[in-house]
């Protein structure tokens, strides 16, 4: 089995590959559309802007191939591979996700209390709101590891799979099908996070 | 449910090996880095904080191969930091495994590097380090591992470099570095209260109490400490579960 990890040209993905190596997965970066040839996975690790993402998405032609692959096999999206599988996102109106789920990116309220911070930056609390395989072995309100500004705050019940609070309430896990996206790292999230990975190169559609 | 406060154990490492100085100084060798983190992140760490204190060019390859080891083995935040220059510099310690860069020095002679740093990699692995001494008005920044005072002060320069796009301040009192007397809440508490980033107190961590107070005193996000995890006298466990008692929101 080989997993392909996205590199779309401006996210660090050696954590990720790292990460699915120690669990024994052998992976391929994904870089133009002929690499999606071979895979039996793939896996979209992602920082920085949607905006840039989805530019850089169409600028290396992967959006038709990736589209495809979003049908046809398992596919993990972390963090900025969270949001891009959303329309758009406040972050960078006009750019078009991938469209997956209908709803949009947003940006976190203004806080009234000047202790929370943006970007959501360290570890907190995922509260399972609905089973799913990738969850397997892993307790509710476990915490994981978050780096982001903007987040998914609306989305159809049935495809959410986690919350998490910071400030307000956001989707922490999402999902349909053969789908699986997390806005926290499970690469950086220790044991709990290794355990996602190992359930996601378990997962079968 | 919120944010849970970080414990970060710090490994100062030259030409491969664990040191540790007091006040700057007196450097004694203190084992394995790769070692030390894999227990760190058993016993609980929530980050890693690798600095590579004397980072001459000769020893860069050392630096990057200690770096790729404990990437390899430890899969939560990992900082690096010590003789980081450009944005070359800071792909090329992402590339090799860290998650996180820290700049100190760099900063203050060429304070662009932040700004292009962060917009070429996100402010999320930029942590801006300072050092920084009470002048008995406020605090005088200093750069080269403590040796040259410089004329800014600490508040006003964590200021800047937030606005030039850093995503955390890594605070270090060189008062408290090495006293094991608690940290400096004051400095602390100046910063925490005009930031919006994170930021992280270290300098001074000698017992429980000294890392409550840091949190709660001086209102710091994470805390970082090296000899008192690396010497066993206090555990990261150990902190935590007083933390949790103290009705902080921590990860165990």
């Amino acid at each position: 089995m080989k997993v392909g990890v996205i590199d779309y040209g401006a996210s660090n993905i050696f954590s990720v590959v790292r990460a699915l190596n120690s669990l024994g997965a052998s992976t391929k970066i994904v870089k133009t559309p002929e690499d999606f040839k071979n895979i039996d996975k793939l896996v979209f690790p992602g920082q920085g802007s949607m905006g840039s993402c989805s530019k850089k998405l169409s600028e290396n032609n992967l959006r038709d191939s990736l589209i495809d692959a979003l049908n046809n096999f398992p596919f993990l999206g972390i963090c900025l591979g969270l949001q891009i599988l959303f329309s758009e996102s406040e972050e960078s109106e006009g750019e078009k996700g991938l469209n997956i789920f209908s709803e949009k990116i947003e940006k976190f309220s203004e806080f009234e209390d000047k202790t929370l911070k943006i970007p959501h930056m360290g570890w907190n609390q995922v509260e399972i709101s609905q089973n799913h395989f990738l969850f397997k072995s892993i307790k509710s309100n476990e915490n994981f590891y978050f780096v982001h500004s903007f987040a998914s705050k609306e989305a159809n019940q049935n495809e959410i799979f986690s919350k998490t609070f910071h400030g307000e309430i956001f989707n922490s896990a999402v999902g349909k099908d053969n789908i699986f996206a997390t806005q926290f790292h499970p690469e950086k999230s220790g044991k709990s996070g290794l355990m996602i990975l190992k359930n996601f190169l378990d997962w079968k559609i | 449910m919120s944010v849970t406060i970080r414990i970060i154990p710090c490994l100062d490492v030259r030409n491969g090996r664990v040191v540790k100085g007091i006040n700057f100084e007196d450097i004694v060798d203190a084992g394995d880095p790769a070692e030390a983190a894999k227990r760190y992140d058993i016993e609980g760490a929530d980050e890693i904080c690798m600095l590579d204190i004397d980072a001459s060019y000769e020893a860069r390859s050392t630096t990057l191969d200690t770096v790729e080891k404990i990437a390899n083995q430890v899969f939560i935040p990992f900082t690096v930091g010590g003789g980081i220059k450009s944005v070359k510099d800071v792909e090329v310690l992402l590339r090799s495994g860290a998650d996180k860069v820290s700049i100190n020095t760099s900063a203050i002679i060429n304070p662009k590097l932040i700004e292009e740093a962060s917009k070429e990699f996100g402010s999320q692995c930029i942590v801006v380090a300072i050092d920084a001494k009470f002048n008995g008005k406020n605090w005088s920044v200093y750069t080269h591992g403590g040796k040259n005072k410089t004329e800014l002060d600490a508040l006003s320069w964590s200021k800047n470099v937030e606005q030039l796009g850093a995503g955390e301040i890594l605070m270090t009192s060189m008062d408290k570095d090495g006293t094991k007397s608690g940290f400096d809440n004051n400095l602390n508490e100046t910063l925490a209260n005009n930031l919006n980033i994170p930021l992280i107190a270290s300098g001074g961590a000698g017992e429980l109490n000294h890392l409550v107070d840091a949190i709660k005193i001086g209102k710091a996000d994470a805390v970082l400490a090296a000899s008192i995890f690396h010497y066993k006298e206090i555990s990261i466990r150990k902190v935590k579960e007083v933390l949790k008692r103290e009705s902080l929101d921590i990860r165990l």
